[in-house]
């Protein structure tokens, strides 16, 4: 065997070595990739046609990817369907190519290829709004304010989130299309009379439940994906306590009493086995106590409808299609609900409001394109398809909100529980919302789960004062 | 040394150009892959990016970089995870390194079977051993999360608090996450380290081992005044190898703990990797590479130095 | 008789040698075994509490052979076959199949084909010449590994962009992707082929001078045929190094048709790892080429590895 293996390896060691002779180490490799040019047999088909430019956009969802079940067929499919449309209404213009991109790696790709002057996309697509920090402080997105305003939509979009897409020094970094506020999924069997409003209702029911075996609610508790459950139930909670992050110059602030409060809460509940372990394993594991109802709620966005799925409801039916139909089905036949999270006294049910939409990377060669796209979509034909495929939340456009798409249960429920709370980004004025919202989060679970008797202030006093010392 | 220049002046080849000609290719593809971008580095451990473009700060990124806290529970945690890891796995492959010495029938059988960790990447080791201990999943978290065999509560693998530090600041005894994380590192380790203890074994003249029996010394006594003293020298490489590979590995715990749970797996690699490409902190992420390579360069000079002094008493 | 009981001692020494060695091969299989029992099971005996281990009990029994409920849905997701009109009456369509094995493969077998050239002619030089700042360059060959990777990936990034801007005829992403992996596995190459051309005594090259072969014909015909088990060891190990590759190919590859199969498995990790199953399925499927490449060539492999780690 080993013989054989060494003669063919000298057999290619000697063809090489015959194109290598020039010292070159180009050559060899130069004329092995077009030999296996069919193995690229996937690579987007580019028209040839003369005036036909190309629109080239990044969305993590993947046109091709035909599994039904993969946790973003929605987006997928939403591609695969509007493409051709799109193509259809630039036919002779416009070319459609999209580029899918890893959700968690995108932002970073882009801001590394505008930096290095690589190829950059025309469009991208936004699911973060904190991105718009990143791509502010590395010169990554254009400023699309002179044009935006001159638009016929513009006047008709919701300020909240044109405010999420301007950037500290005042350029429109994005163009908002859905707003993705954080809210409460609830189990009706578990609060049959509706979701606590207050701290100490919360804390009574969340006891009957544990007697019966069951936690009151299930949260994105580990430290994991970057610290991202900081944004989600943990900013929510804060938020409810009338807390923030910042002090509005761009310090970060965490040491105040509504803050403290917060954390007092979270450490009760999580001392009181109140949360299941799991919500502290990471990879969105935190969902698997939903989903089997053994937690009775769970604080998330608007869109996870679409990865909570399959559910078994605490009576026993099972919504089983492994779809974002599941969430929606037990919503309409009344096993889950939608609401606001708890609040201290006088103050408002807090959440966290994200953004999804469109940036035109510095650099793009097709802007022209991305401006017609970006027209198209905020068109009525377009608009409640884009909000409810890709953007996952509530339309940016106060016309689209009239849509029948958004008058069903789930979206009427959603409508009044954010009615009900005071939604704000978690990161205020924060300039690294990356590094802060690690080292928070950091903070917060060695607070609440790895050490329950560190003194909550003077973690929080470290914590920001590490963070100021960067500014 | 003097081995080196006796032989080059005995040679008579020096004058040719052909060994340039034959190492020139190495050199080209080694200073555009290895050596532009570490220089690069050294260049950005002193940028940070402002929305203008690159500004130079100096050595900012170094002094920031220690005032973290997260640093310095990472260099903790570095510490831990490689004493803990290059230990356990010297002393399970001295051990296996010795079973298989003894030429069993079967020993060709259990090298190769032992061997197929290695072969697998870290990545999918990582990801192996967390599907393990998934919480409630995980068929090992089926036993240990049993109350009844592991008592009070059962222990859930990747979301255990670490236990009480018993010094301070420093992480020991480690969390079980970081006990799991160089279980699973010191698995795929173990079959490198085992064979080259093995060779290192079979070099041990056996007439030492033979006649030190037949003087009344027992196996015990064989193993630490003859066995270990001999095979030093391999033993030392092996650690140093071990070392490098756990102080610049990223994707276990990539894929196994992802720092988690808290920071008690965020060991230095992981952190260059989180402020580099999540956080996008390149300049920082560059002043910590730099560290890390004073340490890499270290180990490399002392493995170079002891397979000198190999070469050299040979 | 009166080695009987020595030979006795002898064989239940050997019978205790092999209990301790099975059990410490079973250990060692254990995560694998896991891995495969998880991969052949349905979603929902994946997603149980307690786990069971084998999906085979049934409302009255533990365990009955009958009632096991294996599947190959882990695979099915992976490998997504379809109708096909072809001899098997079926193809794979998963991306695993059609794109980032071949694209790893042409990767894995490119670089390592480039990297045992050069580092076979740049070991051969190390080993035949001494030359001004042989030792010097010997070590910064070696040193230049210790920067860490994740910073540089920066620079070669951006350098892959300045390439595909230049315009370079026959130019493709993938020529770079092979460049950076050489790169990275030239160094300890050419220390373990510097190690194996030291052990062919020279008197065979000079020989073949004198016999008027030129250096080069010398080195190509006498040295080759005794380096190649060595050389095919440098091959082996880069091969596998550049397979089982992640970080670079995760942070360089920007198309999805360049994708590599630990960049692939991204795929399955995606936003929620509910399907324990299929990333299973898909890590035994993405493992074994080169744990069966290795069962074939475990020979060289072992001399390699105590060769590297000796020398380098």
């Amino acid at each position: 065997m080993k013989q054989k293996w060494s003669l063919i390896v000298l057999i290619l060691l000697f063809a090489l070595i015959l194109t290598a002779c020039g010292g070159s180490t180009e050559e060899p490799a130069a004329e092995n990739a077009p030999a296996e040019e069919p193995a690229a047999d996937t690579v987007p088909a580019e028209e040839p046609a003369a005036e036909v430019q190309d629109f080239v956009t990044w969305y993590q969802y993947d046109e091709k990817n035909e599994d039904p079940a993969s946790d973003e067929r929605v987006g997928n499919e939403y591609l695969r369907n509007t493409i051709p449309q799109f193509n259809e209404a630039f036919a002779g213009k416009w070319n459609w190519a999209n580029q899918p991109k890893a959700f968690d790696r995108m932002t970073t790709e882009l801001v590394a290829a505008v930096q290095a002057g690589g190829e950059v996309p025309d469009l991208f697509e936004l699911s973060n709004t904190q991105d718009v920090i990143d791509f502010y402080r590395n010169g990554t997105a254009q400023d699309m304010m002179a044009w935006a305003q001159e638009q016929s939509w513009w006047s008709d979009l919701d300020p909240n989130a044109i405010d999420a897409c301007t950037a500290p020094d005042g350029a429109l970094l994005c163009i908002p299309i859905s707003q993705r506020p954080q809210l409460v999924y609830v189990w009706n069997d578990r609060f049959p009379d509706g979701y606590p409003t207050t701290p100490e209702e919360f804390l009574a029911r969340a006891e009957e439940l544990k007697a019966e075996g069951l936690y009151a609610i299930t949260f994105f508790g580990s430290t994991d994906k970057g610290g991202e459950g900081l944004t989600r139930g943990i900013w929510t909670t804060i938020s409810s306590f009338g807390g923030a992050l910042d002090d509005g110059q761009g310090n970060m602030l965490l040491n105040t009493p509504e803050n403290i409060a917060a954390i007092e809460f979270l450490r009760e509940i999580v001392a009181n086995e109140y949360v299941p372990e799991i919500a502290f394993a990471g990879g969105f594991q935190e969902e698997e106590a939903f989903k089997d109802s053994s937690a009775g709620s769970f604080p998330t966005g608007l869109f996870g409808y679409r990865y909570v799925n399959p559910l078994t409801a605490p009576n026993g039916t099972a919504y089983a299609k492994g779809s974002a139909e599941d969430m929606i089905d037990a919503i309409e036949a009344g096993d889950v609900y939608l609401t606001h999270f708890i609040a201290a006294e006088g103050q408002m049910p807090g959440c966290g409001v994200d953004v999804a939409g469109f940036v035109i990377p510095v650099g793009a060669t097709n802007v022209d394109a991305a401006h017609d796209y970006i027209n198209w979509i905020m068109s009525p034909e377009q608009n409640a398809n884009w909000v409810q495929g890709p953007g996952g939340g509530f339309p940016a456009l106060k016309a689209t909100q009239a849509d029948p798409a958004f008058q069903t249960t789930f979206y009427k429920e959603a409508a009044e529980a954010i009615g009900a709370s005071a939604c704000s980004p978690w990161y205020g004025s924060l300039e690294r919302p990356n590094e802060a919202q690690e080292t928070v989060m950091t903070a917060v679970y060695k607070l609440i789960k790895e050490d329950p008797t560190a003194d909550i202030a003077e973690v929080l006093t470290q914590t920001q004062e590490e963070y100021n010392a960067g500014n | 040394m003097r081995q080196l220049l006796s032989r080059s002046k005995g040679g008579g080849r020096t004058q040719s150009t052909l060994p340039f000609w034959l190492i020139l290719p190495t050199i080209i593809v080694l200073l555009a892959i290895q050596v532009y971008p570490a220089l690069y580095t050294v260049w950005l451990s002193l940028q940070e990016r402002e929305p203008e473009g690159w500004t130079f700060i100096g050595l900012e990124n170094f002094k920031r970089l220690f005032a973290t806290s997260l640093f310095n529970e990472s260099v903790g945690h570095t510490i831990v995870f490689l004493v803990g890891y290059a230990g356990l796995t010297l002393v399970l492959g001295f051990v296996i390194a010795l079973l298989l010495s003894r030429n069993v029938r079967l020993s060709g059988l259990y090298i190769t079977l032992l061997f197929i960790p290695w072969i697998i990447a870290d990545l999918l080791v990582g990801l192996i051993f967390r599907l393990m201990v998934v919480p409630d999943y995980g068929l090992l978290s089926g036993i240990l999360q049993n109350p009844a065999i592991i008592p009070p509560d059962g222990l859930s693998v990747l979301t255990a608090v670490p236990p009480k530090s018993w010094f301070g600041d420093f992480p020991f005894p480690p969390a079980a996450a970081m006990t799991f994380l160089i279980l699973a590192s010191t698995w795929r380790a173990l079959p490198f380290v085992t064979l080259l203890l093995l060779a290192a074994m079979q070099t041990v003249p056996t007439e030492i081992i033979e006649s030190s029996r037949i003087d009344g010394a027992n196996g015990r006594q064989v193993i630490r005044h003859i066995m270990v003293p001999l095979m030093l020298p391999t033993m030392v490489v092996a650690l140093f190898s071990l070392t490098l590979s756990g102080m610049n590995g990223v994707g276990m715990v990539f894929s196994l703990t992802g720092g988690g749970p808290g920071t008690s797996t965020y060991v230095l690699s992981y952190m260059l990797y989180s402020i580099g490409w999540d956080r996008l902190q390149f300049g920082r992420a560059a002043a910590l590479a730099l560290m890390i390579a004073i340490v890499n360069w270290l180990l490399i000079s002392g493995t170079l130095r002891l397979t000198r002094v190999e070469e050299r008493s040979v | 008789m009166r080695h009987k009981p020595l030979m006795t001692r002898q064989r239940r020494e050997n019978i205790l040698i092999n209990i301790a060695l099975i059990a410490v091969v079973l250990l060692a299989m254990l995560p694998i075994a896991t891995t495969v029992l998880v991969s052949f099971k349905m979603e929902q005996d994946v997603t149980r509490k307690p786990p069971v281990i084998f999906p085979c009990d049934t409302e009255t029994q533990a365990f009955e052979w009958a009632a096991c409920r294996w599947s190959v849905e882990g695979y099915d997701r992976v490998l997504k076959p379809e109708p096909a009109s072809n001899w098997l009456g079926f193809e794979l369509t998963g991306n695993m199949i059609r794109t980032y094995i071949p694209n790893t493969l042409l990767y894995a077998t490119t670089t390592s084909l480039l990297v045992v050239i050069l580092a076979g002619l740049s070991g051969y030089a190390f080993s035949r010449y001494r030359f001004r700042g042989h030792r010097p360059l010997m070590v910064s060959i070696l040193a230049i590994t210790g920067v860490p990777l994740l910073t540089n990936l920066l620079a070669l990034y951006q350098m892959g962009v300045k390439l595909r801007k230049a315009d370079i005829p026959f130019y493709d992403d993938r020529f770079f992707i092979i460049m950076v992996y050489m790169g990275f596995f030239l160094p300890l190459s050419v220390w373990i082929a510097k190690g194996f051309f030291d052990a062919i005594p020279r008197e065979l090259e000079d020989a073949a001078l004198i016999d008027g072969c030129s250096p080069l014909g010398a080195l190509w015909r006498v040295i080759m045929p005794l380096a190649a088990p060595g050389l095919m060891a440098v091959f082996l190990l880069t091969f596998v190094g550049v397979w089982n590759e992640f970080i670079a190919g995760y942070l360089l590859i920007s198309k999805n048709d360049h994708k590599t199969v630990m960049f692939g498995l991204y795929d399955f990790l995606g936003q929620n790892i509910i399907n324990l199953q299929v990333l299973a399925a898909a890590c035994i499927l993405i493992a074994l080429p080169v744990v069966v490449l290795f069962l074939f060539t475990r020979r060289t492999f072992f001399k390699a590895m105590v060769e590297g780690a000796i020398k380098g």
